[in-house]
């Protein structure tokens, strides 16, 4: 009896042992989900497709009826500088749609993530590639009246934004409407305009995936810099741009208008 | 029976023939593509999307289907008729749904396997992306490529020809695009009389005026219309009054101002009826063509150097000379391929 008692106590201790451990450390085969979280806002206010009105650094003020992008090669990095990459998943957000705002990544190994990469656009190989590559959100024929593809120069649409801004002059139909569709991955037989963009951002606070926690990243993407970050531009003078080397300044202005806001590290 | 017997065995022979040949050489089978023998390798990946007879059947069937445009008027072959070398005879720029116009002419579908891009700017690098564009074009088929797949799979015929083309009903981007590509890939054009001349085939003699209008071709023009593609596949001003400003040809795609206002040099086989020329239609006979080479062409800031040799803009040719040069151009007229009823609508 008493040595029973022992071999259970003995047990007891080392089950505790090991869940223990098991608290503190990561199993080597933990995975779980990262969730990117695409915020996208006009400034303070929250966008509200067709009905937020704000002014942009010019001054000038619009709405926004259309907000969509692709996210591809999307890559997080380790506190200890290890980079776990995501290729071969392509996403197309678009702010009419609330469950493309969540891009869920899969099977992501447990560890502390403090660097996230992403790129705004699709990257020229997929570009390139055979029909037989562009299923899902790449599939030419997915995309209804809201176009993110260009035929008569073979390419994806990387970002589209449109809206209405009484600064722009009213065409004939009485309409004051912008469009900014930019695309462009180089080219493939000749050189073209690239406007592809590839965002880098390290947090502080670091997504931590465990076997229990599947890690949100709160990303807030504010409209408001599309026509100011680096280049500033005028509704009034730049409302339809349809072709990359006139995208470019808007590519640029794009690629700094994300940020890592924070992270929710909550249990199942 | 036994005859029965012989033919099972030699057929079972003939398929294991073909398909060890097809190990080897991926371009099969034969009778719907192969490359002649004066023309360059093929630039189409046929590994990727190799020919097979249902797989043409079913590009021909979706090459002539209306329903590939918005209100099932316009299929491809409106723009690109066979007897016309597949392009819209007479037009200068084709009229598309609606009668609405386009800006450029449409050019002729052959040998497309051998190019490396498409369309007068070459805004596409593969065929197999190619018919994406005049579907979607709002002046062409103003359709979405979505819909017309959705409209196919209503259809119960394509539902037969898709199971025969690739096993299953399924109707996807990818078996859609590939089934036409097949299409136009088989659409090679190389039995013309100059081609039976340079093969030393049966008919293939040439009259001492083609002869001479032959040399005096490749003195003045083989350095663009070169090859037996009879183009560089390169993009060049001609020196063509601009009619057009909005339309800068391949500055439209590369965006760069070296490149404004150039246009692809276009092929001259069948070159006889796929008038009017220029990639705009503008002119309306080779008489007229040659005229603006001789008389018409402008200095504009990107204009081939090849141009400006002499001591007049252009390339200058006596009366004799273009009537020569317009004789040989005839023999390029391949009336085995504008007439093959394989082409034509099923």
């Amino acid at each position: 009896m008493k040595n029973i008692s022992k071999l259970f106590l003995a047990i007891f201790a080392t089950v505790s042992i090991i869940s223990c451990q098991k608290e503190e450390e990561i199993g080597p085969n933990d995975k779980n989900s990262v969730i990117l979280e695409f915020d996208n806002r006009i400034g303070d206010q929250k966008l509200v497709l067709g009905a937020t009105k704000a002014k942009n650094a010019a001054g000038e003020e619009f709405t926004v009826t259309k907000l969509n992008y692709f996210v591809s090669n999307i890559a997080l990095k380790k506190e200890n500088g290890e980079v776990v990459k995501f290729p071969d998943q392509y996403f197309l957000v678009r702010q009419s749609d609330a469950n493309s705002l969540n891009i869920t990544l899969k099977d992501v190994p447990a560890a502390n993530y403090t660097g996230l990469t992403y790129t705004i656009g699709v990257d020229s190989l997929k570009s390139i590639s055979d029909v037989s590559q562009r299923t899902g959100v790449l599939d030419p024929a997915s995309y209804g009246s809201d176009n993110m593809y260009w035929s008569w120069n073979s390419g994806y649409i990387f970002f589209k934004m449109e809206g209405t801004s009484p600064a722009i002059p009213a065409n004939m139909m009485g309409m004051t409407e912008y469009q900014f569709h930019i695309g462009g991955f180089g080219g493939r037989t000749a050189v073209t305009p690239n406007n592809l963009k590839t965002l880098n951002f390290t947090f502080g606070e670091a997504a931590t995936v465990r076997k229990d926690i599947a890690p949100a990243i709160h990303i807030i993407n504010d409209i408001t810099k599309v026509f100011s970050a680096k280049n500033k531009i005028s509704i009034a003078t730049s409302y339809m741009i349809h072709a990359p080397a006139a995208g470019t300044v808007i590519a640029e202005n794009y690629a700094q208008s994300f940020i890592v806001d924070h992270v929710h590290n909550d249990k199942d | 029976m036994r005859n029965r017997y012989k033919l099972f065995i030699i057929s079972i022979l003939v398929l294991l023939g073909a398909a060890c040949s097809s190990i080897t050489q991926e371009i099969k089978p034969e009778e719907l593509f192969a490359i002649p023998a004066n023309f360059p390798k093929p630039v189409y990946d046929f590994a990727k999307n190799p020919i097979t007879q249902s797989g043409f059947e079913l590009g021909r069937e979706l090459f002539y289907e209306g329903d590939l445009s918005r209100d099932g008027t316009i299929s491809c072959a409106e723009c690109h008729s066979q007897a016309s070398g597949f392009t819209h005879h007479g037009h200068d720029v084709s009229h598309g749904i609606d009668n609405l116009r386009g800006i450029r002419n449409a050019p002729p579908i052959q040998n497309m396997a051998f190019q490396k891009e498409f369309f007068w700017d070459g805004g596409v690098f593969d065929l197999d992306l190619f018919s994406i564009a005049p579907i979607e074009n709002p002046v062409e088929m103003d359709e979405k490529l979505g819909n017309v797949l959705e409209k196919l799979r209503k259809k119960e015929k394509y539902a037969t020809l898709f199971q025969k083309a690739y096993g299953s009903k399924e109707i996807t981007t990818e078996r859609f695009l590939k089934a036409l590509s097949q299409f136009m890939n088989s659409l090679v054009s190389a039995n013309s009389r100059y081609d039976k001349y340079v093969r030393k085939e049966v008919g293939g003699t040439l009259t001492e005026e083609e002869l001479a209008g032959m040399e005096i071709f490749k003195q003045k023009c083989a350095s663009c219309h070169s090859g037996e593609l009879f183009t560089d596949q390169s993009y060049r001003n001609n020196g063509l009054a601009v009619y057009n400003v909005e339309d800068t040809g391949r500055h439209r795609i590369t965006q760069k101002d070296s490149d404004k206002y150039k246009f692809k040099v276009p092929s001259l086989r069948n070159v006889e009826i796929t008038g009017p020329y220029m990639h705009d239609g503008r002119f309306y006979t080779l008489e007229a063509v040659l005229r603006h080479y001789n008389e018409s062409v402008l200095d504009v800031p990107t204009l081939d150097p090849s141009l400006k040799n002499g001591q007049k803009l252009g390339i200058q040719t006596t009366a004799d000379e273009q009537k020569k040069l317009i004789a040989f151009l005839k023999t390029l007229t391949d009336n085995e391929f504008l007439k093959n009823k394989r082409f034509a609508a099923p």
